[in-house]
Formats: structure tokens, C-alpha cells, sequence
């Protein structure tokens, strides 16, 4: 008996086809195994359980008519072929659409129900898919996708690799690195679960199930790839209906379930990966030889019976000898400067999936979590951005320039103020504050004034424009590590709310409160919970902290009622992250209320809400939230909510000029304009809307994804306004580009720069 | 783990195992008459504050995964070491070093105060004579051996979630892990076992992967 195995790379994320040879050697100690190779760099080949290795060409050179005959040769003969590597699985798909019986690889029907992440065949096992979406989508909806994950997300590769992404400027980063390597945008973001990981083996051939073992990960390397594992019988309530999936989708050659089990004891499957894992030889110790059965499965020529050495396993580094025939090879030199060989995919792999992209295998990667088709899908744009973008005049304007979409605005404040009101009980009154900070423009301030907003001010230059703008002191509330900046300034009048921000200043406004010289409504203080990492407020993360804060809140002047306040970006933590602060907030208010005897009677949550997160569900979340203070905080007579990030920010546009398209570069151009980051200094946190005039100058459309880079007019590396852009053919030095969404902090902590 | 009110050792019978290690008849039987160990209670306001630090600090730490997550969070506040007692509340969150037996104590009222039904675990595990012997000397003056040490066997605490019909889940607390029910004698590994809780029944039964528990009884695992 002949068998070819390939895929022998044996580095750190090793592939399976060693642990394969180990298993076959032991079943069949007279057959005749053959390595196959791309690259003498896998130090697979060095193995000594193979009785002949066979070296190609790495991928990238390879003649994949001339490799194709040869292995339809090597299958006619009556030799096995058990391949390791997903990608040539793929290749061999699409050369035998409907399998060979030598050939010991999954159909390419069979491939197309196990594709990530949608795998269609999940629905036969009981387990479920981490929420996907595909990167087709627009950044606008990508940001949302990690907002609503709470930025627990991982960004896949179509074939290989998975990075944690962060921030909004990591994924950008990393989505350039995999697009670039993998030669697809077809990457996928998926959310995170956390658990513990384990894996189903198996091996079938022509859909009947021939053995099957499930391991549990005990020791992982840095990449999280299996170190050591046990492996156990798959229990009933999954074999049954894995058999089942096997004949469905008539399955033939090894394979692995990655699943991880969560603290509900839920299974989520991961990835089917068409091949045995790596750590396969790991099952043979155990006395289960899942590769022997495939082979005496589909040769009916009987194994040799495995015997157990353990029911568990680990992994040790060893040196062997390298065959004299297959010499190592020099190091290649580093690139100047550079450091390290880099050396990742010796074989070419990567290239050979730029070739696999021209067969369009449809296995399920361009699916969104939601099962629907999705590719390069425009952005939307509330109605009202193009109504306002009628009403200005652009012939005559100084760009950039910001503009100010008054109908938007209007519009925005309204729902919030109807939204407060709608939400209000006869118990507890929920009322909008305005951050003055996240952008001090005179007609959003005018907004929230007439919309029956308070004040929201950081600085007493910030009550003074606040007072300046009609709001009284009896509506302002005051925040922030320095409030007490241009002290000169400070009215003599009774403030609404003074949030202190550490135990120290919450001493000093007390002593001035009892002294005559502060006058305050309430007094309260802004909490930093265990947990988050934040500069602001007190953090109550140790006991001592937490029962001086106890101490001093007894201290507050019976005159003062009593309140606390809670600030968390929900675009930065997250949507439903910032719900749990919520919760968390609430029982910690209620511990302080309990233990210093002292009512809180205000609560004071902000924040940095994405202006979609404020609206979608957002009434229904607020109301629920409403309802459970309460429950931990029955004297709480008024909810302040700051939505300022969520009303400013689609308030306002930068307009800016194109002044040089260059020429394109494999598809690539580079254009200028006028505008750059000191504009739009938000740009590296999240995604800008970006529309521009159809070639008549009439409608304005958004720009999708494409091959265009966006360079600001700044002599800064980093001044890139936006990447990965399709400009309209018709572009023209001299169109105007109007960057949305840029109406919050992009305007309040824009700066002058390079004009003179 | 160590308590004052620890009783002396009875002398114990001597077999061996399938493993080849030596394994008395009873691997339990000198921390026979121990009892779980608790966080005493002020009852004034310093033990108060204390306990609501714990929990408010629990929820925050859980960052909104599901309330049958360990605490692994107890073990980044506090390092693993001896402990004297009675212990209270208002002393144990200000230590920087708690023994199983405290850390346990904490985990039961945090899961308590997510509303996960718990129950408090003894265990007996085996390790070495080595480590036995480092123990002893780190924890002591003198390199004589623990009371809660027995040659290479040591008396552990757990705490034990409920986590389906009769069925249990035990939290190791002091090395931040779940106890895994397919545990094998060796180095490390579980030999016996007992639960209990205030107000259980003496007639309850658990399920723990493939072992039958009986409350307050110990149980052979290995």
C-alpha cells in the first residue's frame, strides 16, 4: 500500500501531515509513505517515518496543469492521497468535483457546506455561529458591527489567520495587512466567545462516519494552538447528529470541528477544517488512530490494532537529522534595515491562494452573519445630509471648510429632547444635558438650550458661554477633573450639580459649600468603577479608597442633596458594555447609598453614544433601564443623559477639494486635497461617511470601497484622510468631497495647521 | 490551607494505587473533623462595607459574561498564601495574601451575590513530598510539616456551583481554574472530595462529570 501525504510544515502552527505519518506508521508498518512537499524549509521532510519524500516547487512556481496530471496519475495507480493542507484540499476539489475513491479529500459540495464563517452544515449539530459579517461591508457598518461586540472581535482571513482587533485604527491596519497578503478583500469580522476550547476529530469516507474522538485543549501555544489536550469519546447527543451532517453532506477524509464550550456550557463552532488537526497523533496515543481508519476505510485493508499509552498527550520540541538529499538552505538575507528572515508560508501558500481566488470558490466567506449576500454595499446617509448639502452654496467656498447641516441638527435634538420626555415617569424625570465640550458651537448650544437641555461645563469659562447663551446657573452642571480652571469667572449663584472627580476636591467643595463661598444644588461625585481603564472620577477599586469615599460622602451639608454621576464612551467600550457599567454603577450607587446613609437622588450617565447606537433600540434600552434603577435606587428623582457626541457629530461636515489626482499603480491612485487630519483629528477612531456630486454636479452620492487613498494637504506621514475609497471616473481636480460625521469632537479639537 | 482548629491526625492504613503511588484508605481521613473555613462577620459597619466592596467589585470585574464565570479576578487582588484565623471581612479584603480557605469563602458569597446557588468543597489532593517540604518552609519558621499537609497529600478548598439538574461545577479559587472530574491520581490531582452548605439537606446528591457526591460525606475520586 502506497500512501502520499501531504503538507509537512512542522513549525510552531504546525500542519498536520507528521502526526498523519506517525499514525499510519503505527497502523500499517509495511506501507509505503510519501511526504509531499513545496518547500524545503518544512522540516517535515526530514521525518523519518516517511519512506520516500516528493519536493515540488513551492506554489508560486508551480505548474498546476503538469501537478494536476501528476497526481490523477499517482491516484490511477491505486495510491492513497491524504492532504494536510486546506488550500490544495480546495485545488483537488475543483480537479475532482466529484471525488476519486483514492483520493481521501472532501468534495468540493461537501467544502462548500463547511466554509467559514456562515458553515452551512452547522445546522445539523448542536451548536451555534459566532455573529460575521463580511468586510465587504462599508466601514460605516463594520465600525457598527464592533461597537455592537464590544470591540471583542476577530478579523479572519479567508483561509488561515485570525487577529484580535481593538480599536477602529488596529482593525484598518490589520485589514491592509491580511487584504494584502491574501490578495481579497473577502476578510470577515467576527465577534468574540469566550470559553474553552476543544475539537471533534474524524474521519469518513463517501458520507458514513468512520471514527470520530473529542479533545479538550489542556495547554496552548502564543497563537492558542493545541500544546496538549485529552481526548475523550464524543458523547451521544452529538454523535448522533454528526453522522448524520457526514452523510448529508457526504464526506470524505479527515476533518476537525473547532468549538468552544462557554460558561453556559453552549458550543460555538468555530471552523470545520477539511483535514485532520495537527495534533492528531495526540488520539492515536489515546488508542484511537482516526487516520488508520480513513485508510482502512477506504482501502479495506485492515490496521493494526492501536494500543492506548495514555488518555492524554503533550507536545516536546526534537531535533532530528536532516536528510542528506534535502541540504538546508542559506537564510535568506534580511531586508535593509529590517529585522528578522521572515519566513511564513515558505511554500508559497499565500500566492497559490491569489491563484485559488481565480477559481471563485463560493464557500460561504461572502455571506454577513445574517446569511445574506453582501458585496461592497454603499453607505447610507440619513435623508436629511443631502437635503442640507442642497442648501449651500459651493461655488465660491474657501475649503476645507465646515459645514454646519442645520436640518440635521434640528432634527437630531428634537428626537433626543422627545425621546427624554417619552421616557420620563411621574417617578423619575429624564432630562438631556449638553456637553459644551464636544463642540461649543453657538448654534448647537442655541439648539439645546431651546430643546430644554442643561449644560454640561468642564471649565468656568465653559458656565460663563454657557450663561452667556440664556442657560441659568440653576441648569448647569458642572464636571471634569479641573472645573475650578479661571476660577475669576465663578458666578455668584447656586450651580445645579458639582461632580467631583476625586476624593480631594469632593473635601475642598465641602469645606467651601459649609463656608458660603460655593452654592450648590447637589453635590455628588463621578465614579471610576473596577475594571475600566479611565483617568476620570474615583476609582473605588480598593477598600480603603472605598470607605474613605464612604466617609466623605457622610460629610456633605444636609443643604446639598446627593448624586452621582458615570461617564463611559460607548463607542469606544462598546454598546452592550456600556449597559453593563450601567448595571454596575447602579449597585455600586447602591452600596454608597446603603453604607453612608446618604440618598442619591440624580444620576448623571453619560456618554459618547454613536449617534445610530443612541437610536437604534435605544428608547426600548432606556426605558428598560429606567425601570431597574429603582430597584437598586428608589430615591433617584431626575436621569440626566448626555447624548452630545451622538447629536453634534452628524451635525456637521468638512467640505474639502480635490487638487491632484495621480496616476494609477496596478489599480492603486493616490489623490490630494485640500483638507487633512487637523480637520478631521477623528479620523483614526472611526469611519467618515464621504460623499461627493455625480459628474452632472447634481446628487450626492457616498464613496464605496475601492483603491483610492485620500492624502491630506499636511507634510505629515499619517495625514491620510481616507483609505481604500472609490473615487467616481469622472473625478476631477477641483470636486468637492464632503467628509460626514464630523460635526463632534472632529470640530472641537480641530487645529490650525500648515497655513502659514 | 491552615486552621487553628485543625484536629491531629489519626494514623491511616497504606495501599497502592493502580498509579504505584502509596494512598491511605481513607486519603481524607486526617481532615476528617474540619470544616470548611468561613469570613467572620464585625457585625458593624467595617465588615459591611467590606462585603459590598467584594461583590460591587465582582460585578464590575464580570464586565457582562455570564454570572457562571469563576471569579479569576480574586486571584489578581490576592496572592496565595498562609492565612490566620478567625479571619473578617474587614481584614481579609485589605490582605494581599489569602489561603485557599479564605479564597474559597470569598468565591461562595460572590457567586451568592450573583444568585448562583454554591456550595463550600474540601478537597484532598496529592503533589509531592517536594512540595510539601517548599510549603512547609515558606509557610512556616520551622520546615515541620502543615497541618493541612500529610506526606505528599494536602487539604484543599473549593467552591462547587450548581450547574444543571443535580449537577455540580467545582471552582478552584486558588488557581483560577474549574476542577476537572476526569481528574487522575498524580501530581496535582484530586483523590477526594466533600461538600457542604448551610441549610443542605443531608440527603442531596450531586453529580459531578461520572461521580455521585453526597452532601457532607467525603468521596473517594480516585
Amino acid at each position: 500500500m502506497k500512501i502520499y501525504i501531504s503538507g509537512l510544515y512542522s513549525g510552531t502552527n504546525p500542519q498536520p501531515g507528521i502526526g498523519i505519518a506517525r499514525s499510519l506508521r503505527a497502523a500499517y508498518p509495511g506501507a509505503t509513505l510519501v511526504g509531499v512537499e513545496y518547500s524545503n524549509r518544512c522540516s517535515g521532510i526530514h521525518w523519518q517515518d516517511f519512506d520516500e519524500i516528493v519536493l515540488h516547487r513551492p506554489w508560486d512556481e508551480l505548474n498546476l496543469d503538469a501537478h494536476a496530471r501528476e497526481i490523477k496519475r499517482v491516484l490511477e495507480s491505486g495510491a492513497l492521497w491524504v492532504s494536510s493542507i486546506d488550500l490544495e484540499i480546495m485545488w483537488f476539489a475543483s480537479l475532482f468535483p466529484g471525488g476519486h475513491p483514492n483520493l481521501l479529500t472532501p468534495s468540493l459540495a461537501a467544502l462548500n457546506q463547511v466554509g467559514k464563517p456562515a458553515i452551512p452544515a452547522h445546522e445539523y449539530l448542536p451548536v451555534k455561529i459566532p455573529t460575521f459579517v463580511t468586510t465587504e461591508l462599508s466601514d460605516w457598518d463594520l465600525h457598527a458591527f464592533c461597537r455592537e461586540h464590544d470591540w471583542k472581535v476577530w478579523l479572519k482571513g479567508p483561509y488561515y489567520e485570525a487577529v484580535r482587533v481593538h480599536g477602529w485604527g488596529g482593525f484598518q491596519d490589520m485589514r491592509s495587512v491580511l487584504s494584502s497578503a491574501w490578495a481579497t478583500e473577502k476578510l470577515f469580522l467576527q465577534s468574540h466567545v469566550s470559553g474553552y476550547e476543544e475539537s471533534i476529530s474524524f474521519s469518513a469516507y463517501q458520507g458514513e462516519l468512520l471514527d470520530c474522538i473529542r479533545m479538550r485543549k489542556r495547554d496552548l501555544t502564543e497563537l492558542s494552538k493545541t500544546w496538549a489536550g485529552d481526548v475523550s469519546e464524543v458523547e451521544e447527543e452529538m454523535l448522533v447528529p454528526l453522522r448524520e451532517m457526514i452523510r448529508r453532506i457526504n464526506w470524505t477524509g479527515g476533518a476537525e470541528l473547532e468549538m468552544v464550550r462557554d460558561a453556559d456550557n453552549q458550543l460555538w463552532l468555530l471552523e470545520v477544517n477539511p483535514r485532520f488537526p495537527a495534533w492528531i497523533h495526540g488520539a492515536t496515543i489515546t488508542g484511537r488512530n482516526i487516520p488508520a481508519a480513513l485508510v482502512e476505510g477506504a482501502s479495506g485493508v485492515k490496521a493494526e490494532e492501536s494500543v492506548a499509552t495514555g488518555e492524554e498527550f503533550t507536545r516536546v520540541v526534537l531535533e532530528i537529522p536532516v536528510r542528506s538529499e534535502f541540504p538546508l538552505s542559506p537564510l535568506p538575507e534580511p531586508f535593509g534595515g529590517g529585522i528578522g528572515h521572515s519566513l511564513k508560508h515558505p511554500s508559497g501558500l499565500l500566492q497559490f491562494a491569489n491563484r485559488l481566488h481565480k477559481l471563485d470558490f463560493d464557500n460561504g466567506q461572502v455571506s454577513n452573519g445574517n446569511g445574506s449576500k453582501s458585496k461592497n454595499q454603499p453607505t447610507i446617509v440619513p435623508e436629511t445630509f443631502v437635503d442640507d448639502l442642497k442648501e449651500i452654496d459651493f461655488s465660491d467656498m474657501q475649503t476645507p471648510a465646515s459645514l454646519f447641516l442645520k436640518n440635521t441638527a434640528a432634527d437630531y435634538f428634537a428626537r433626543a429632547a422627545a425621546l427624554s420626555k417619552e421616557l420620563s415617569t411621574d417617578e423619575i424625570e429624564v432630562i438631556n444635558a449638553y456637553s459644551f465640550k464636544t463642540n461649543p458651537d453657538e448654534r448647537l448650544i442655541k439648539l439645546a438650550h431651546d430643546s430644554g437641555f442643561f449644560a454640561e461645563a468642564i471649565s468656568l469659562l465653559e458656565v460663563k458661554k454657557a450663561l452667556a447663551a440664556g442657560f441659568k446657573p440653576e441648569q448647569i452642571i458642572l464636571n471634569g477633573p479641573a472645573k475650578w480652571w479661571r476660577r475669576e469667572t465663578l458666578p455668584d449663584a447656586s450651580f445645579y450639580t458639582i461632580f467631583c472627580d476625586s476624593i480631594e476636591e469632593l473635601n475642598r467643595v465641602i469645606a467651601e459649600v459649609e463656608s458660603g463661598e460655593l452654592k450648590t444644588e447637589f453635590l455628588g461625585v463621578r465614579l471610576r468603577t473596577p475594571n475600566i481603564r479611565s483617568r476620570f472620577g474615583i476609582a473605588i477599586d480598593t477598600p480603603e479608597t472605598f470607605e474613605e469615599l464612604l466617609e466623605t460622602v457622610k460629610r456633605i451639608p444636609e443643604e446639598c442633596k446627593f448624586g452621582v454621576h458615570f461617564h463611559m464612551a460607548s463607542a469606544n467600550v462598546g454598546v452592550g458594555q456600556w449597559w453593563h457599567l450601567f448595571e454596575s454603577i447602579l449597585r455600586w450607587c447602591g452600596s454608597i447609598e446603603a453604607l453612608s446613609g446618604r440618598l442619591i437622588e440624580i444620576l448623571d450617565v453619560g456618554g459618547g453614544w454613536f449617534p445610530e447606537d443612541l437610536g437604534r433600540n435605544s428608547g426600548e434600552k432606556f426605558r428598560k433601564a429606567i425601570e431597574m434603577i429603582p430597584e437598586f435606587l428608589p430615591n433617584v428623582k431626575r436621569i440626566f443623559s448626555e447624548p452630545g457626541k451622538a447629536l453634534a457629530q452628524p451635525s456637521m461636515a468638512v467640505a474639502m477639494q480635490i487638487l491632484e489626482i495621480r496616476g494609477q499603480n496596478d489599480g492603486w491612485r493616490e489623490v490630494v486635497v485640500d483638507g487633512s487630519i487637523a480637520e478631521l483629528p477623528m479620523y483614526f477612531f472611526y469611519p467618515h461617511r464621504i460623499l461627493c456630486q455625480d459628474a452632472n454636479g447634481g446628487g450626492w452620492k457616498s464613496l464605496n470601497r475601492g483603491k483610492t487613498q485620500l492624502l491630506g494637504r499636511l507634510c505629515m506621514e499619517h495625514d491620510i484622510v481616507a483609505s481604500n475609497v472609490e473615487l467616481p471616473s469622472t473625478a476631477e481636480v477641483g470636486d468637492i468631497l464632503v467628509f460626514c460625521d464630523a460635526g463632534a469632537y472632529d470640530r472641537s479639537m480641530s487645529y490650525v495647521f500648515g497655513r502659514g | 490551607m491552615y486552621l487553628d482548629a485543625a484536629k491531629p491526625a489519626k494514623e491511616t492504613v497504606v495501599e497502592t494505587n493502580g498509579n504505584g503511588f502509596h494512598k491511605p484508605a481513607a486519603v481524607y481521613e486526617k481532615w476528617q473533623d474540619w470544616y470548611a473555613s468561613e469570613i467572620s462577620h464585625h457585625g458593624a459597619m467595617c465588615c459591611e462595607i467590606a462585603r459590598e466592596w467584594i461583590t460591587s467589585t465582582d460585578f464590575s470585574e464580570l464586565g457582562g459574561a455570564s454570572i457562571l464565570t469563576g471569579p479569576r479576578w480574586l486571584r489578581l487582588k490576592f496572592n496565595w498564601g498562609a492565612s490566620s484565623f478567625p479571619i473578617y471581612w474587614c481584614e481579609a479584603v485589605r490582605k494581599k495574601t489569602l489561603d485557599c480557605g479564605a479564597l474559597a469563602a470569598l468565591a461562595s458569597a460572590i457567586f451568592t451575590a450573583r444568585g448562583v446557588k454554591n456550595y463550600r468543597v474540601q478537597m484532598v489532593q496529592r503533589f509531592s513530598e517536594a512540595s510539601t517540604n517548599q510549603w512547609s518552609n515558606s509557610w512556616n519558621d520551622t520546615s515541620e510539616q502543615l497541618r493541612w499537609m500529610n506526606d505528599d497529600l494536602i487539604y484543599h478548598e473549593g467552591c462547587a456551583i450548581a450547574a444543571g439538574d443535580g449537577e455540580i461545577k467545582i471552582w478552584d479559587p486558588s488557581a483560577g481554574w474549574w476542577v476537572d472530574p476526569k481528574s487522575k491520581d498524580g501530581y496535582g490531582g484530586l483523590l477526594a472530595v466533600r461538600l457542604s452548605a448551610f441549610n443542605l439537606p443531608a440527603d442531596v446528591n450531586f453529580t459531578w462529570g461520572k461521580h455521585s457526591l453526597s452532601a457532607y460525606q467525603w468521596t473517594n475520586i480516585n
